[in-house]
């Protein structure tokens, strides 16, 4: 596997995360996190990279992504969408959103759109109870989404997980490179 | 008697001043002040005997003794580290998001003098893998602030040298649980580590380790400006202070309120304009779902810590949901616990097993498939995950289980006897808004 | 110590100590499923609970360490409620299939549900479907749905072993053991996680559906594949061994941790290889024919010539017991002195020096003198992990390739082919050694606690050792040879000599013309005997070569008779491992055809050669030190120092070998699965520059006019310009090559391969 030609992209993103975080083991998460707005998703080659790349087993990285509901190991819409099933949220009308949206969409929670432009989700309570029924598109929040709005969540302008890529790296978790930059 | 509600935000100053996510801003109105009055007094254990004396008590859930928290740091030499719990995941809380998104600064101006009175050269924020929002506001202010000469290698100035990182979770409640937020933080799953040794002997990276609430270490900034004193004119002599509520449910206004500790719920939900018109308060939570419920006719207790636990719940994090006479409680309950079932983390037998079988009865008697000796067992079990499980998660997916089913048995019985619910199906659906 | 009172009995234990232990030594059981000694605590299954006083809340015994003063209830009705609630939960999911489960009868699950069970089943919606019968190695299956998630597996092979193989998947109720697609388990210690499995969910696939608990035999061994001499215990069915198990020792502090080398072995007893059947000049023959044939012309050598004609050579695998009869039959019906043990390798042990696996649980620095435990003697190597994890050892490799790894990291130190001893003597002679030799003498002097593991590879290594001892003075030194044959030990206890001297001295007189005949007890000279010229002349000389074993050696048609001898599982009786521990090992399994025990076959000897041979009894234990083999006082130490060898010229290939036991194990038809088939070892560069694909390929070992193909792998743990050759490899006979130079290595050319085949 060591011969493997990842993208000068992900190759970049683990020496920039693992210099970003004294402990190496701390940078796997903020580098799945990069791929994962980049893609959408985690491919089996971006789990691949991941091990191989920051020196861990890809049992671990398996272990790891599995245990986390935003690391998604299978292909995931352009446009994915949150809906907060949380107590507030559903004394709200989020079933019934829910409900609209997978009449509307033809699928089912869980599911992607057949042209993968969607992919519908039930979120835990997303801590936006004051927007109940809170939604979130590409992980930007909506609320209140009334349950016939649905359409606006569909809508709604998304940047392209490859933006949302550029825009992480500009912003991301560089916190301790200026400091270290200075000293 | 209540105090007065102060004529001013100290938390969510974006409240009252627009932009004070920005650094500009943020100075402009007396921001960092605090932190330059500390590094200049430069007395760290004064900061540790002023969070002591305020009485200010962490906003996370737990509502333990900040200063305390600190002090128990073991005087080993080594290099210490506070961790901020950003990962606000409890249902009905939504104030760390605000918070973070709104007033970073001040955030990062509490944790900078945190670490000077602890001692600890680097920090992190843990912040919830949801809120992107939150987190690049955070990132972007540490960026501000790192450029202004307030993060680095000095600090204003201060020959203390500080480092903050910011690490994003990735959709796990469980991680909110500070030894599980450490396992998330070091790369790995977030299951939670056996106490002892506890973080401030051995957490992240194995070393001495203060985690602490968003909220808790906001505090710090109008604290070391104004004293403990002013801080504790308001709440109670053990819950001083103010404290952020996130109302929600079947009120006019959901929202972040920051009130005196010694308000009453009835008070708490007036401010957030009362439940709709011609419906009356059937249940609250008032500390999150975690928390027992409280009938309406406890809506005059305190929401200080020690009233809470005397009234039969507790202030948690501070989640207030309101439920009016509309719902179903069976309902609510059903799909609380199936929220600890999904957020279980898996680690440990009752809280695994234990949510998966209650989830079952529950989803059963909500479709009126329940029968009368359905009740007793979901109390037996709950009692056998109950104190029984390896972190509080167990407990607290049966705190709102069994509230329920004691103030109101009644309505639970109903849904057997008549095999439907007696509020009519679905009649969540009409939105409040 | 702290002193604690459970179930109102007083006890005092060491500080750090858990309840589920300290209450264990009371002998009282507090039932576990997460928690395990070796692994430490967890917390995760909440079985253990126990009642203490002035803590508000149940306390699990396992992660819950004694206080002074703590009293602590392990039954009542708390306990038991709570206990009988986890059960209950952990039943919720778990099918009700203990009828047609290997673990009915052997499993914890069973057991406490059986205790503590309500009896009834409150539970009844639907329980979670997973996958079953999930192949997670070569050897083991796991029923997902039978696994409780103790966490065990994963922590065993994760931390324990090093090899993170398994992981949980998924999260809460969706929680499962798995592994990573396509990455089945491979590490060599993979087996243990059946015996860890507390339930029927991690299970031996080639003992899958062979039998019940109620129609085997379960009995204590060792187990016979290399000389850790794990205990084990054998299963046996309808005469035949159909599963070993590894068998914790308490009072050793041994866990019974296994290889699976020796795990899945047993079935060599089996093999189509065994001989089963007497042969006398390449017939077959009847037992007592070919015995009385082969007693008659011992008996007219004897006659003619003496005694002296006649030598015996033991391949030392067979009991203590077996070993002395021989030796008594050599000494009394034969009238030869001309005995001994042939070991593969050349160097001879100063048994003084002797050490206790104990000494390496105690060890402060390690010196792996030429060996490499991973692939020799496996558990040492997990030994030598759990030393580790107890405490800091410092870990120092010196032989003429790469001898730590990655789970077992250390200072390595690469002498020249040929020069390991060399280097040794250089590192203990102490003069103008360079940064990196003088620490390897400083750590070799200072450390407290020495334990070297030594191939025996090196003759000039032992009067070293010695000499090391001596340098260290007060400092305990131990050594523990790694070489086998598997009861060596044992024959020097049956009163044998293991002096690679006595061996050659046989193979000499042999090739010389001076003996007549030649007695083999399982042992092989050709493949094993260091200079395997020098056997091969042997054996064309001498004119009768009797064999008696479990493999006959090739080529047959040079023995002039084949005795088919009872082997391990098939006899009770004592082994020694390398540790000079005298080990019982009980029979659970008949042997086949015409085999016997060797007891009974030199008796029948004897008395076909007309001198009835008389056993008394035979204790090996009495007059030993304790459970151990006697050895001699220590030696004033000799003076240290050997001079460095002159280097070898550059150039040509270099053939180094050492023990692989995946090699070197018998037979066996379950472990062919994983018998390795890229035996030998080339430098990547090396590999690159033939062209050999990744991981391996064929290659052809040549040398003068002989070539020999076999499989190789890419090793950087061997140096540039060396093959690895393991020892007793029928492809490629390490000790018939010149290890010095005129060694040609090249890929291998399927035409020519099919003519050099053998
Ligand atoms: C299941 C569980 C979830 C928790 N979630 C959070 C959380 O989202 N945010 C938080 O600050 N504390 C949470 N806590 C509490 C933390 O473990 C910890 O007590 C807190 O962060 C300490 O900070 P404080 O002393 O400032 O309150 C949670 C605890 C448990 C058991
Ligand atoms: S497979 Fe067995 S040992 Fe492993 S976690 Fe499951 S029950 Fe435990
Ligand atoms: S219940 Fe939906 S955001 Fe809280």
């Amino acid at each position: 596997m060591s011969n493997q030609q990842w993208p000068a992209e992900w190759r970049a993103w683990a020496e920039e995360v693992q210099a970003t975080f004294p402990n190496a083991t701390s940078s796997l998460m903020p580098f799945l996190h990069r791929v994962r707005s980049q893609q959408g998703w985690l491919t089996p080659e971006a789990l691949d990279a991941a091990a191989e790349l920051l020196g861990m087993t890809r049992q671990h990285v398996d272990s790891v992504v599995s245990f986390y509901t935003l690391f998604r190991t299978e292909p995931t819409g352009a446009r994915t969408i949150h809906v907060c099933r949380g107590l507030s949220c559903m004394m709200a009308g989020a079933d019934t959103l829910m409900e609209n949206l997978e009449h509307h969409l033809g699928i089912a929670e869980g599911q992607t759109t057949s042209d993968g432009a969607v992919t519908l989700l039930e979120a835990e309570c997303l801590a936006a109870c004051d927007l109940a029924p809170a939604c979130q598109v590409n992980l930007v929040y909506r609320g209140p989404v009334a349950p016939d709005a649905f359409r606006e969540l569909l809508e709604m302008p998304v940047e392209e997980p490859p933006a949302l890529a550029r825009r992480a790296e500009q912003s991301g978790a560089q916190g301790a490179k200026g400091v270290a930059d200075r000293e | 008697m209540s105090s007065a509600r102060p004529d001013r935000h100290y938390l969510l100053r974006q409240r009252d001043v627009p932009d004070i996510h920005q650094l500009e801003v943020y100075r402009a109105h007396g921001g960092y002040e605090a932190l330059k009055q500390a590094l200049e007094a430069n007395q760290p254990d004064q900061l540790v005997e002023l969070a002591k004396a305020s009485g200010l008590r962490g906003r996370g859930g737990a509502g333990f003794p900040t200063g305390m928290k600190w002090s128990f740091l073991p005087k080993d030499g080594r290099a210490r580290v506070l961790v901020i719990n950003a990962d606000e995941g409890e249902p009905g809380t939504f104030k760390d998001r605000e918070l973070i998104e709104g007033n970073p600064h001040q955030l990062i101006e509490g944790m900078i003098i945190t670490c000077f009175a602890i001692r600890a050269p680097e920090s992190y924020v843990y912040v919830r893998g949801e809120f992107l929002h939150g987190y690049e506001r955070l990132t972007a202010a540490i960026r501000e602030a790192e450029a202004a000469g307030i993060l680095g290698a000095e600090v204003m100035g201060h020959p203390f040298a500080h480092r903050m990182f910011v690490y994003r979770g990735a959709g796990a409640y469980i991680c909110g649980e500070e030894t599980a937020l450490l396992e998330s933080l070091e790369g790995k799953r977030g299951n939670p580590r056996s106490k002892p040794p506890f973080p401030a002997v051995a957490g992240l990276y194995g070393r001495p380790t203060v985690v602490n609430n968003v909220e808790t270490i906001m505090n710090l900034p109008p604290l070391v400006l104004k004293g403990a004193d002013w801080y504790r004119q308001w709440g109670t002599e053990k819950s001083p202070g103010l404290k952020v509520m996130s109302v929600s449910g079947h009120v006019n206004r959901p929202g972040n309120y920051e009130v005196p500790l010694d308000w009453t719920l009835a008070e708490l939900i007036e401010a957030a304009g009362g439940v709709r018109t011609g419906h009356q308060v059937k249940a609250v939570i008032p500390g999150g779902s975690s928390m027992p419920c409280m009938p309406a006719s406890q809506l005059d207790t305190p929401i200080d810590y020690e009233s809470l636990v005397e009234a039969g719940s507790m202030l948690g994090s501070g989640g207030c949901i309101v439920m009016d006479d509309s719902t179903c409680i069976v309902r609510a309950v059903a799909r609380v616990v199936r929220f600890y079932r999904n957020e279980s983390c898996g680690k440990c037998t009752p809280c695994r097993e234990g949510t998966y079988w209650l989830t079952d009865i529950m989803d059963r008697l909500e479709r009126g498939d329940g029968e009368m000796r359905d009740l007793d067992m979901l109390l037996d079990v709950s009692d056998n995950i109950n104190g029984k499980a390896f972190c509080p998660l167990g407990d607290a997916a049966v705190g709102f289980l069994v509230s329920a089913i004691k103030h109101f048995r009644g309505e639970f019985q109903e849904h057997i006897t008549g095999q439907r619910c007696p509020l009519g199906a679905r009649q969540y659906d009409t939105a409040i808004h | 110590m702290i002193q604690l009172s459970i179930d109102g009995r007083e006890i005092s234990v060491p500080e750090g100590t858990m309840v589920v232990d300290a209450a264990a030594k009371l002998g009282i059981e507090i039932p576990v499923y997460c928690y395990h000694q070796a692994l430490g605590p967890l917390g995760a299954c909440r079985i253990c609970l126990v009642e203490i006083e002035k803590m508000p809340k149940l306390q699990t015994a396992c992660t819950t360490a004694v206080r002074e003063g703590m009293v602590v209830h392990t039954g009542g009705p708390a306990v038991e409620k709570g206990r009988q609630g986890i059960l209950e939960f952990l039943l919720i999911n778990h099918p009700l299939d203990c009828p047609v489960c290997d673990k009915g009868g052997e499993c914890f699950l069973q057991d406490y549900s059986f205790w503590y069970g309500s009896g009834k089943n409150r539970f009844e919606e639907s329980k979670i479907q997973r996958q079953k019968d999930y192949p997670v190695s070569d050897y083991i299956l796991l029923d997902q749905e039978r696994c409780v998630l103790c966490q065990r597996c994963i922590r065993f092979l994760g931390e324990y072993v090093g090899e993170e193989q398994l992981m949980l998947e998924g999260r809460g109720v969706h929680t499962v053991v798995s592994t990573v697609e396509g990455q089945p388990a491979h590490s060599p210690y993979a087996g243990n996680v059946i015996d860890l499995c507390p339930v029927g969910a991690l299970l031996s696939e080639p003992y899958h559906f062979k039998a019940r608990p109620w129609n085997i035999e379960r009995e204590e061994t060792v187990c016979s594949v290399c000389p850790v001499g794990c205990a084990s215990l054998v299963t046996g069915r309808d005469g035949h061994p159909v599963r070993l198990e590894g068998r914790p020792q308490p009072d050793l502090d041994d866990y019974g941790f296994l290889c699976d080398h020796g795990r899945f072995t047993y079935d060599f007893v089996n093999h189509p290889a065994r001989l089963e059947q007497a042969f006398l000049d390449g017939k077959p023959a009847s037992a007592s024919a070919a015995v009385a044939a082969v007693g008659e012309r011992l008996a007219r050598v004897v006659e003619k010539s003496g005694g002296g004609a006649v030598a015996v050579l033991t391949g030392a695998v067979h009991t203590v017991e077996e070993e002395w009869a021989l030796a008594q039959f050599a000494r009394e019906s034969i009238g030869t002195s001309r005995l001994a043990v042939l070991k593969p390798v050349a160097g001879d042990l100063p048994l003084p020096l002797l050490g206790t696996y104990a000494d390496l649980a105690a060890a402060t620095g390690v010196l792996l003198l030429g060996a490499d435990p991973y692939e020799a003697v496996p558990v040492m190597h997990l030994k030598l992990r759990a030393a580790r994890r107890a405490h800091p050892v410092a870990v120092w490799g010196l032989g003429d390739r790469v001898l730590t790894r990655s789970t077992l990291p250390g200072e390595d130190f690469v002498a020249e082919p040929g020069q390991v001893a060399a280097r040794l003597g250089v590192v203990l002679g102490g003069e103008a050694l360079d940064g990196r030799w003088a620490e390897l003498r400083r750590g070799l002097l200072e450390t407290e606690r020495l334990v070297v593991l030594w191939d025996g590879a090196d003759p000039a290594a032992a009067a070293l050792l010695a000499a090391l001892a001596g340098q260290r003075g007060e400092r305990p030194t131990a050594v523990l040879p790694t070489h086998g044959p598997r009861n060596w030990l044992g024959a020097v206890r049956a009163g044998i000599s293991a002096e690679h001297a006595a061996a050659a001295r046989i193979l000499e007189d042999a090739a010389e013309g001076r003996l007549e005949a030649l007695i083999l007890l399982a042992a092989d000279p050709l493949r094993d005997f260091p200079d395997g010229d020098l056997a091969a002349r042997a054996l064309e000389r001498v004119p009768a070569v009797y064999f008696a074993g479990w493999f006959a050696p090739e080529p047959r048609h040079a023995l002039s008779a084949m005795l088919p001898t009872a082997a391990w599982a098939e006899v009770t009786g004592t082994y020694a491992n390398m540790e000079g521990r005298l080990q019982v090992a009980h029979g659970a399994a008949a042997a086949p055809g015409q085999a016997r025990p060797v007891r009974s076959l030199v008796t029948a000897l004897a008395r076909a050669m007309g001198h009835p041979l008389r056993l008394p009894d035979f204790d090996p234990f009495q007059d030993q030190d304790g459970d151990r083999i006697a050895r001699p006082a220590k030696q004033p130490a000799e003076s240290a120092g050997a001079p460095a060898r002159p280097a070898l010229p550059p150039g040509e290939w270099r053939v180094l070998t050492g023990d692989m036991v995946a090699v070197s194990h018998p037979p066996s038809e379950i472990a062919e699965r994983t018998r390795e088939p890229l035996p030998l070892r080339l430098h990547p560069h090396d590999a690159d520059e033939l062209g050999l694909g990744a991981p391996g390929g064929l290659i052809e070992v040549a040398q003068g006019e002989r070539r020999f193909v076999a499989g190789a792998r890419r090793d950087a743990r061997i140096p540039a310009g060396r093959v690895f050759i393991p020892r007793g490899l029928a492809d490629v006979p390490a000790n018939r090559l010149d290890h010095g130079a005129g060694v040609k290595i090249a890929l291998a050319d399927p035409v020519r391969e099919e003519v050099a085949a053998p």
